[in-house]
């Protein structure tokens, strides 16, 4: 016997080529000597028989990446399994894989991650190399015989082209792209008709390679469009019995340069590369899992450098950073608008926090930049209690089990206690840099939505009718339809000293949408505040794609019978959408409340304000002085009637308080 | 680099690989080690890549007879480099 063997061996990800693709993982994987030690750790833990091989061995094979380490870890628990040290599980699972390329070691790969990530006992079947449609259509196949729960299929991924000309009609294309979804469908139906069994279908990696160049996407012909076409087709076509396993995702986001290897395909027809390979797996096995088992319910909070920067009980609540001001303070709002849109999946969101009750609540309560308000929180545990104990005492008061829990925290040493002394939730550690929370919660993999529910499709079918309706009532084209789409909501709001930083910033900053450009320090804006002679004020926008922020700022100053506009100006990526009016009806009513009968408005033209020329005349002031330097307008309080706008004036968060 | 060179640093890399001891001598084939089954195969010899730096060309290993010559292939990779 010689070293020729069928499972032929792959390319490891130290070489060359993969350092010209980027980092395309950020826990990309790496073969250093650590990881090595630590899995003779487990060997030695294997050999003297120790309990906590299992658990560790868990562990390592959640963040193991590259294939010789989860092969090695696979070895390593098949030994345990000889020696009845690895438990064995309540549930099993009788698994079919089969597919157009060779099985193995990827097989191997899906049992190691599927037993250890999905808690079950595996009965594993693997078809023959590329003989899975024989497989499928003949009812007296081993497929069937084994009676397999679950099947996983792979079809050919190189018949998967158009087989005519690059050239060639659409429409024959089409047809062929079409006809190539239709036989995977009917394979996917014929699997589940004849064995009961759930079928989870991989699609389509999408090549690397520049060829054909400029006709990539214009229409069917190359491998990429036909292969993207036929991935999405099958996605919008799948039965409910079905499911993807999104290989096409997968290599995407490794990089589809280090998602193949041409010479295991020619040694041993692979599919992948090994680090795809591993990918793959993981993806299969969470998705197995997830169909036997609930996804997580409850995430718990930390507050301080969790959901905003600083801490509030030394740096208060014009102190601490959230908002559109600052880098770090984008990157806390972005996390918060993140946890926002999946706690709209259902995902409960609770807070468990070192600080005093009434400290904690105020930014939730009071910071006009906040997204989380109290409402989004079900459960509020802000004191100097333990937090293990913390999250205890919400499972108890929301009637969850705490498994169904996850835990974020900006402190290792909270994530630490957590998981030690409540080791059923998952608790996890966001690291250092606030911008990496969002992406960190997204890719945690525990509150994915995996199908579709009645209310979902009820709710499609509202949509659609009023869809209909819309269309019936106006064009798309039509500028009063489009602004009322937007659901625009503008929050005015007198100065502030939490927004004096943001305000200051759009004072020094603003240059185009400026009628004055009038500079003015920290300390002269704080000043405005309590200045009686002025009446200033802020308009912050959000329109159903999101919030805009603090978007326009007014100061005006009260000389007897007159208003005089001192300042006005605006964020341009707002221009258009009658915030113009709104801010002039804003100043009218305060022109009404200080008693004035006349508002003066003054254009300063400088070399980049050019657009706001205009503004005056075009809002229905009269000419006053016109002058190169400075012109000014004047409007009659008395004579001005308030401008219908589409958006809606709500009053600021802290009004209520 | 020697072939006694390699097969030394190939000891190091089978250590890693196989829960039992193997000592690599230039006539040691698959064969003659329980352990050593295809799917082991695939893993071993991509260690053997990233221990040395190298990348088999297509059908490469399959032409080595034994450890000695694998030894010998990998020291003419690393050559050429």
């Amino acid at each position: 016997m010689t070293l020729t063997y069928e499972g032929r061996f792959d390319r490891p990800n130290s070489m060359g080529d993969t350092k010209t693709v980027g980092n395309a993982l950020h826990q990309a994987p790496s073969e250093s000597t650590i990881q090595a030690h630590e899995t003779r750790g487990l060997k030695d833990l294997l050999r003297d028989s120790d309990s906590s091989f299992v658990p560790l061995l868990k562990s390592k094979t959640k963040e193991a990446r590259s294939f010789s380490e989860v092969l090695a870890l696979n070895t390593l628990r098949k030994r345990a399994s000889q020696t009845n040290l690895w438990p064995s599980s309540k549930s099993t699972l009788r698994l079919a894989i089969i597919g157009g390329c060779s099985l193995r070691p990827l097989a191997d790969l899906i049992e190691h991650f599927t037993i250890v990530l999905g808690d079950v006992n595996l009965q594993l079947w693997t078809g023959d190399y590329d003989n899975y449609i024989s497989e499928i259509m003949d009812e007296d196949s081993n497929l069937y015989a084994f009676k397999p729960e679950l099947v996983f299929v792979l079809p050919s991924e190189r018949r998967c082209r158009y087989t005519g000309r690059l050239a060639d009609p659409l429409a024959l294309q089409e047809a062929e792209a079409n006809q190539a979804v239709t036989d995977i469908l009917g394979l996917i139906a014929q699997i589940h008709d004849r064995s009961g069994a759930s079928v989870v279908v991989g699609n389509f990696r999408l090549p690397p390679y520049f060829d054909p160049g400029a006709m990539r996407n214009s229409g069917l012909s190359s491998e990429y469009a036909f292969r993207k076409y036929v991935n999405y087709q099958i996605g919008l076509n799948l039965p409910a019995y079905a499911h993807i396993c999104d290989i096409e995702f997968l290599a995407n986001r490794l990089g589809t340069v280090r998602a193949f290897d041409e010479r295991t395909w020619f040694e041993s027809k692979q599919p992948f590369s090994t680090d795809l390979m591993v990918e793959v797996a993981r993806e299969f096995a969470l998705l197995a899992a997830s169909l036997k088992r609930a996804t997580k319910k409850v995430i718990v909070l930390d507050l301080d450098n969790t959901l905003w920067g600083g801490v509030i009980g030394d740096d208060g609540l014009e102190g601490i950073e959230i908002g559109t001001t600052s880098p770090r303070g984008e990157a806390y709002r972005d996390f918060q608008q993140t946890l926002l849109e999946i706690s709209k999946r259902g995902v409960l969101l609770a807070v468990c926090s070192k600080n005093d009750h009434d400290k904690a609540i105020e930014p939730f309560l009071k910071h006009p930049e906040m997204v989380l308000r109290l409402s989004n929180i079900v459960n509020f545990k802000a004191n100097w209690e333990p937090k293990s104990e913390n999250i205890r005492q919400i499972a108890l008061e929301l009637n969850l089990g705490v498994d169904s829990f996850v835990f974020f925290d900006d402190n290792p040493a909270e994530i630490d206690i957590v998981k030690q002394f409540v080791p059923e939730v998952d608790a996890i550690w966001l690291g250092e840099d606030p911008s990496t929370y969002a992406t960190t919660l997204k890719d945690c993999r525990h509150f994915e939505m995996r199908s579709v529910t009645k209310e979902d499709l009820e709710r499609v079918q509202l949509y659609q009718q009023e869809a209909k309706r819309q269309e019936l009532q106006s064009t798309a084209t039509d500028m009063d339809a489009y602004l009322s789409s937007l659901e625009m909501t503008a929050t005015i709001s007198e100065f502030t000293p939490i927004d004096v930083p943001r305000i200051t910033q759009l004072i020094n900053k603003s240059n185009q949408f400026n009628l004055t450009t009038q500079r003015r320090t920290e300390v002269e804006v704080r000043a405005l505040i309590s200045s009686t002679d002025h009446a200033s004020f802020t308009i912050r926008l959000s329109d159903r794609f999101g919030d805009h922020g603090l978007i326009a700022i007014v100061v005006t100053k009260i000389d007897g019978a007159e208003l005089l506009i001192d300042t006005w100006l605006m964020s341009c990526r707002v221009l258009k959408r009658q915030v113009e009016e709104a801010t002039l009806n804003e100043i009218v009513r305060v022109a009404k409340e200080r008693g004035c009968e006349r508002i003066v408005g003054t254009y300063k033209p400088t070399a980049k304000n050019g657009m706001v020329r205009d503004l005056y005349p075009r809002l229905g002031f009269a000419p006053g002085d016109l002058a190169d330097e400075t012109s000014t307008y004047i409007l009659d309080v008395a004579n001005y009637s308030p401008s219908k706008t589409k958006i809606q004036v709500a009053e600021p968060a802290g009004a209520t308080i | 680099m020697q072939q006694s060179e390699v097969l030394e640093r190939l000891q190091g890399v089978f250590d890693e690989i196989f829960l039992e001891k193997v000592v690599v001598t230039p006539e040691l084939t698959a064969n003659d080690v329980s352990e050593w089954d295809s799917l082991l195969h695939v893993s071993l010899i991509l260690a053997v890549e990233q221990e040395f730096g190298i990348r088999f060309r297509v059908g490469e290993v399959e032409g080595t007879k034994n450890v000695g010559e694998l030894a010998d292939l990998i020291a003419k990779r690393t050559e050429k480099k």
